[in-house]
């Protein structure tokens, strides 16, 4: 046994070297002993007798330290001098004690290594925690929008001339590519530029932030970035982690005000939201660093307020200060038991009491049960008083918007801003108008210096940055995907996430009162079921003398059904459990529509037959109807041949009235689903399946979409070769552009392919190099690798 | 207010030759972005003995003592008790006198001559065995969940010392398919170059045969067409009349990728990747396996100046050398994939000159056992499924628990000593490293070391430093290199 349990230990040694043999860390053990001793008198603002150990050149001077030389190093000498007289510390301080002493002559005479650009000095600058609203300089040059009345003063005080505007052409693909993450269509490209009127630009800002589906799926990726969400990931194997997205989803399409947003993620109502503070949880033990309590800490610091909690999670924050006992105030609020405080992995002898990071605005009361706790910090987090809740938002979407942050980077928050009444007044702003996320965003890029040229600048400017316009951002990998999707055509039909692309509220529901009738032909004299296999024909015109903003249609019929529209089929539904749901606003018209469905019973002897219809008409003018199927509809027992439904003379057809039919399964299974079903449908604008709707793939990786096993508030901003590689020979991609290569036809072929990718016509050069390159009439081929190239190309690659 | 009017740009900003300047595309074509190296005081890099480096992963968790560290030899009897198994086969001697490998290993026995055998790797004990985590510690250096997503070796390896032929991916992953697989989430975790980028990711190629496809223009394209797409692209670049838009940095480095990406699907390195340009004899040679035929892939890709590779036993769980039952048939089997394409590939190596500067590392994420689960002392779950006090059947024959107190780990060239071994393990049960135990970190710092980077290299991350080992604490086993 004693053989056994020396293994044990010589094991143990060798995994965690003691110090005796290991070289001397700089960061996690000289950095405290010289805090705990010395920093008081030669640190941060401190220099007595002009002794500074803020950095290791200041350290060096008058010979201090010798590197190499613990016997040369006079403050060395100092510590252990036993003077009063002369002895460091001072007499009536604690003397550093001898195994610390050892330790510094160590790391003297290992060369003195210190960590790069590691300084004591104190970040001069403290962002302020409160709100302000600065005042508006003076309008110049009729531009009104506060953000260029603020802007304009900047450029005034610092002498730079203000970028011109852009064109429509870039005005609406930006604005596009920002507000809903797609390319404006080629007609939406021609109606706009036609467009005469001199508040287009607002009027289009308004109607892409009014697109609740698009917007919603577009922010969707940035959110789930921000908290990191994801259909697929680490933890999910052992039920580690859960996810939020359908919650994420209704908060983006309702446009929940952001204070209710944080409230929810940092102290949940339901499930729903749960997956965001609860973590990722792998199996086995974690280091102190990652528990889940820890984690907490770090995500909504992170998350909320632009603190980076990951250093000060294992020890003080050495950039930022934020201190050990911080992180675990944090984890303490969320923890279910006391947790002891770990230094660099190991305990310190202390328990940790929640607290939260600005007691100024608030406490937490340790002694009420976790839930309370964490209602409490949502409170102090939302907290009126707390700006840097609404600063850091403000500067995130300023940097989705403009290529940059007023602060940068944006997880370190503690940073001066380059322009704080810009920061202060976009964040108060905010708040002042409810935590409305859009309101931020409609104020932006409603602004002549958003609607400015992006600007030509050589690599990362250096040490002080002015800004000087916005800057043109790469394409995220979900709005490369869409956009393929989106040219060619061939967005997939199934998504992962487990949302319902339209937002339902119960009380909508409950004011459809909607009671479903199942109808079918009347049965023939002494059956009492309909035959099997019977086929035929519904109808029912549908008079619409108001503007339509959304319509609806939900259809299912036992056993299988095809619905169409005024001539076109919209609905298909072959198992009646599967309730078809689709969106109409398109296909009605004022005037008289016409549904057609075709219906068939199933089986190979009588059985109950029947369908179910029901359109939702939402008007501008806010009233509704509801048509369904009931014995106002008709029924036609014979269906003639031809399946062009519009060119039927249904004149000649024999039209009796349908009779509702009961039948328990179809009840039960269906009503409950049907009203949430049909308000979807009649939301739901037909949007095409985005990229941030699937689980990363290949592609979408390798162009930047991160594992989100950590929160990531910035994408890549340059396209890697491994990515070109992916491009120039993947061949999902090469089949996408073969398939938009045949969208593209006729005289304006060219024309509208310029359009539908950069939002602009070809110019002369460029039309004459595509026919040398193509011939007059490229074919498919041609059109494909023209596609390509375009999107490859910076034009395409940057929001410009 | 001032608009734009549409731009007909001035023909002297139309006309800048970008390619031109792209000409000189180099090291720095592969490298672009954040963290920033930490200049470091006093900060040495070792000289570099090595110039690439091919790691075998033997991923599941390979029992060293039915390998490279034979034990006392049990043979199958029905009823025999689980406490007696150490080995399953019968200990063969190696070329070198004093190293005995199992039955079934002759041929990499026979060029143990040309390397070290490393006795004595550790690895920590999780609290419960998961082997993608452990893969994502010994991948990375650093054990899961992490702040912030940590590079792969072959990731540090190309940040820090970049390709060795422009053309060439430096870091290339064959073998392991991360779609379709369990745990794929948890091994996409550390299949990345994590907060080095994409840039600095692995080129991954799960099928070796099907390699050439991926350097290829896409099926149905021929190489006139794709010649002809590349001059359509390049013309509408240069005669594009919005170039002033992005910054020149920008759309400089989305230039400079394409036409990397044009060099190497159109440039002779691409035949790298076809293993069939092979002599049909070497292909046969190779061709136990996926693994095999990796191998042969690896020695073409080094021959053309790749960085980092990788091959894989791929791991799916419970498969290959994952023996949760079964084992000694399995790795009966798991012989003869590896024994011939590792011999062969150090040979071939050899043969071509490469050796010398070519560091090739066999090694998995730990070791297995017929009785303990973890290391004395673990309180890791039992994950056997042939539970009971002996062997019944066939079957129950193996080592079928996770063992993570010592384990074995093979070294061929770039500066290693040749026919040595370094480190041993315990004769009876534990069989836990008894000499010179070697942990993760420095194991690390041992390859990296060969590779000329200091275990103490460190890149600012969020304005705190992230050393290549962790927390720049490792050191190498400067007693493997001759």
């Amino acid at each position: 046994m004693k053989f056994f349990q020396r293994y044990i230990l010589l094991v143990f040694c060798v995994l965690r070297p003691m110090l005796a043999g290991a070289e001397v860390d700089f960061v996690h053990q000289v950095v405290p002993v010289l805090r705990e001793h010395c920093l008081e008198c030669h640190g941060e603002d401190e220099a007595k007798g002009g002794f500074s150990m803020n950095t290791r050149e200041l350290f060096l001077e008058d010979e201090m330290a010798t590197p190499g030389n613990s016997a040369k190093s006079e403050f060395l000498f100092l510590v252990e001098e036993t003077d009063p007289e002369y002895q460091m510390p001072p007499e009536k301080k604690k003397r550093v004690p001898k195994e610390q002493v050892e330790l510094l002559k160590k790391w003297i005479d290992e060369g003195m290594p210190w960590t790069a650009g590691f300084t004591f000095a104190k970040d001069k600058y403290e962002p302020p925690l409160k709100p302000r609203r600065p005042e508006l300089p003076e309008i110049t040059d009729g531009r009104e929008n506060p953000v260029d009345r603020l802007i304009d003063a900047y450029f005034a005080e610092n002498k730079i001339e203000r970028p011109l505007s852009v064109s429509d052409e870039v005005f609406l693909r930006r604005v596009s590519l920002d507000l809903i993450g797609l390319l404006p269509a080629p007609d939406e490209i021609r109606a706009f530029l036609a467009d005469p009127s001199p508040d287009k630009r607002t009027r289009k800002i308004e109607e892409l932030l009014g697109d609740e589906v698009r917007y919603t799926e577009h922010w969707l990726s940035f959110w789930n970035d921000l908290l990191r969400n994801d259909y697929a990931g680490t933890g999910f194997i052992t039920k580690g982690r859960t996810q939020i997205s359908a919650w994420l989803y209704e908060a983006l399409l309702e446009n929940k005000p952001f204070n209710e947003f944080a409230s929810e993620l940092i102290a949940p109502p339901s499930l729903a939201s749960s997956g965001y503070i609860n973590g990722i949880k792998w199996r086995g033990e974690v280091s102190a660093g990652q528990t889940l309590d820890i984690q907490f800490a770090q995500s909504i610091s992170q998350s909320f307020l632009g603190i980076n909690m990951k250093c000060a999670s294992c020890h003080d924050s050495f950039i930022d200060r934020w201190k050990l006992k911080d992180a675990y105030g944090l984890a303490a609020i969320y923890s279910e038991t006391a947790i002891e405080i770990h230094r660099c992995d190991k305990p310190v002898g202390e328990t940790a009491k929640a607290a939260w990071l600005f007691p100024e605005l608030g406490e937490i009361n340790g002694a009420a049960p976790k839930e309370e706790r964490l209602k409490q910090l949502a409170g102090l987090m939302t907290h009126p008083e707390n700006g840097r809740f609404t600063r850091t938002l403000a500067n995130r979407l300023w940097a989705q918007m403009m290529g940059r942050g007023i602060v940068h980077p944006l997880d370190a928050m503690q940073t001066e801003p380059w322009n704080e009444d810009l920061l202060d007044f976009l964040a108060s702003d905010f708040q002042v108008n409810g935590y409305d996320i859009k309101n931020v965003l409609r104020l932006i890029t409603s602004s002549e210096i958003y609607q400015a040229k992006t600007l030509s600048v050589e690599g990362e400017p250096d040490s002080k940055y002015t800004f000087k316009g916005p800057a043109a951002r790469r394409l995220t990998s979900e709005q490369f995907t869409d956009a393929v999707w989106q040219v060619s055509g061939s967005a997939p039909a199934a998504f992962d996430a487990p949302v319902s692309r339209g937002i339902v509220e119960p009380k909508e529901i409950e004011k459809l009162k909607l009671d479903p009738v199942w109808v079918w032909a009347a049965l023939a004299e002494g059956n009492t079921a309909s035959p099997a296999g019977e086929k035929v024909v519904f109808r029912r015109e549908v008079s619409v003398k108001k503007k339509i903003r959304s319509a609806g249609i939900v259809a299912t019929g036992d056993n299988q059904m095809e619905l169409y529209l005024n001539g076109k089929s919209l609905a298909k539904s072959s198992v009646w459990t599967d309730l078809s749901e689709v969106s109409v606003t398109k296909n009605l018209r004022e005037g008289v529509n016409r549904i057609i469905v075709i219906a068939q019973n199933g089986g190979d002897a009588p059985n109950a037959a029947g369908l179910f219809v029901a359109l939702r008409m939402v008007f501008e003018d806010g009233t509704e109807e509801v048509v369904s199927t009931g014995p106002d509809w008709k029924v036609s027992r014979k269906v003639p041949g031809n399946t062009n439904v519009s060119k039927w003379d249904l004149k000649k057809m024999e039209w009796e009235s349908p009779v509702p039919v009961y039948v328990s399964p179809w009840g039960d299974s269906l009503n409950s689903k049907v009203g949430r079903s049909l308000i979807r449908a009649s939301k739901y604008t037909n949007a095409m399946v985005r990229a941030s709707l699937l689980k990363s793939d290949f592609l979408m990786r390798s162009l930047g979409r991160p594992n989100r096993d950590q929160i990531v508030s910035s994408r890549p901003s340059e396209l890697t070769t491994l990515e070109a590689v992916d491009l120039s020979n993947s061949q999902a991609l090469a089949d996408n552009f073969k398939k938009g290569a045949t969208l593209f036809d006729g005289e304006s072929a060219i024309e509208n392919l310029y359009l539908a990718t950069l939002t602009r016509k070809p110019t002369e050069r460029e039309q004459k190099l595509i026919r040398e390159a193509l011939g007059e009439s490229p074919d498919p081929e041609g059109k494909a690798d023209l596609l390509w190239s375009i999107f490859m190309s910076p034009e395409f690659f940057f929001v410009r | 207010m001032k608009y734009e009017i549409d731009p007909e740009m001035p023909e002297s900003l139309v006309r800048r030759d970008f390619i031109k300047k792209l000409s000189a595309a180099s090291t720095a074509a592969w490298m672009a972005g954040a963290p920033q190296l930490v200049a470091g005081k006093g900060l040495e890099h070792p000289e570099a003995k090595a110039d690439a480096c091919i790691v075998l992963w033997l991923a599941g968790g390979m029992a060293a003592p039915e390998t490279f560290d034979p034990k006392r030899y049990a043979p199958f009897k029905k009823g025999m008790e689980v406490k007696s198994v150490l080995s399953t086969f019968p200990s063969k001697p190696t070329v070198v006198d004093g190293i005995n490998f199992c039955e079934g290993l002759q041929k990499i026995g026979s060029v143990m001559d040309r390397g070290t055998i490393i006795r004595s790797a550790v690895q920590p004990d999780l609290g419960s065995i998961l082997h993608s985590r452990h893969q994502y510690h010994w991948h990375t250096g650093y054990v899961p969940p992490q702040t912030v997503a940590c590079p792969h070796l072959g990731s540090w390896m190309t940040r820090v010392l970049g390709p060795q032929n422009d053309v060439m991916p430096p870091f290339i992953n064959i073998g392991q398919r991360l779609e379709g697989v369990g745990e794929k989430e948890e091994l996409k975790a550390f299949t990345t170059a994590g907060f080095f980028g994409s840039a600095y990711g692995p080129m991954n190629l799960p099928f070796p045969e099907e390699a050439a496809k991926s350097v290829r223009p896409p099926e149905g394209m021929t190489a006139n067409r794709f010649a002809n797409r590349d001059k359509l692209f390049r013309g509408l670049v240069e005669n594009n009349p919005h170039r002033e838009y992005a910054s020149d940095h920008q759309q400089e480095s989305l230039l400079r990728s394409m036409d990397n990406a044009y060099r190497l699907l159109s440039s002779e390195e691409r035949e790298a990747f076809d293993i069939t340009k092979e002599p049909e004899e070497v292909q046969k040679t190779y061709d136990t396996g996926r693994f095999g035929r990796g191998c042969l892939l690896a020695r073409r890709l080094v021959e053309n100046g790749a960085r980092y590779v990788e091959v894989t036993t791929e791991y799916v769980p419970f498969f290959q050398w994952d023996t949760h039952n079964d084992g000694h048939t399995t790795v009966d089997r798991l012989h003869d994939e590896i024994d011939t394409p590792i011999a062969q590939l150090v040979l071939d190596l050899e043969e071509r000159g490469l050796l010398d500067r070519t560091l090739v590392v066999v090694a998995s994420e730990f070791s297995r056992d017929a009785l303990m689960e973890g290391k004395p002392g673990s309180n890791a779950n039992d994950q056997s499924r042939t539970r009971g006090d002996t062997m019944e059947e066939l079957k129950a024959y193996g080592l079928h628990r996770h063992f993570t107190g010592g384990t074995s780990v093979l070294m061929f060239g770039g500066g290693v000593k040749k026919g040595s071994v370094y480190g041993k393990t315990a004769d009876e049960r534990p069989l836990i490293a008894v000499e010179n135990p070697v942990s993760v970190t420095d194991m690390h710092a041992t390859i990296m070391t060969a590779m000329g980077v200091s275990p103490k290299t460190e890149y600012l991350v969020e304005g705190r430093p992230f050393y290549v080992t962790e927390d720049g604490k490792g050191k190498a086993v400067e007693e493997v290199f001759s």
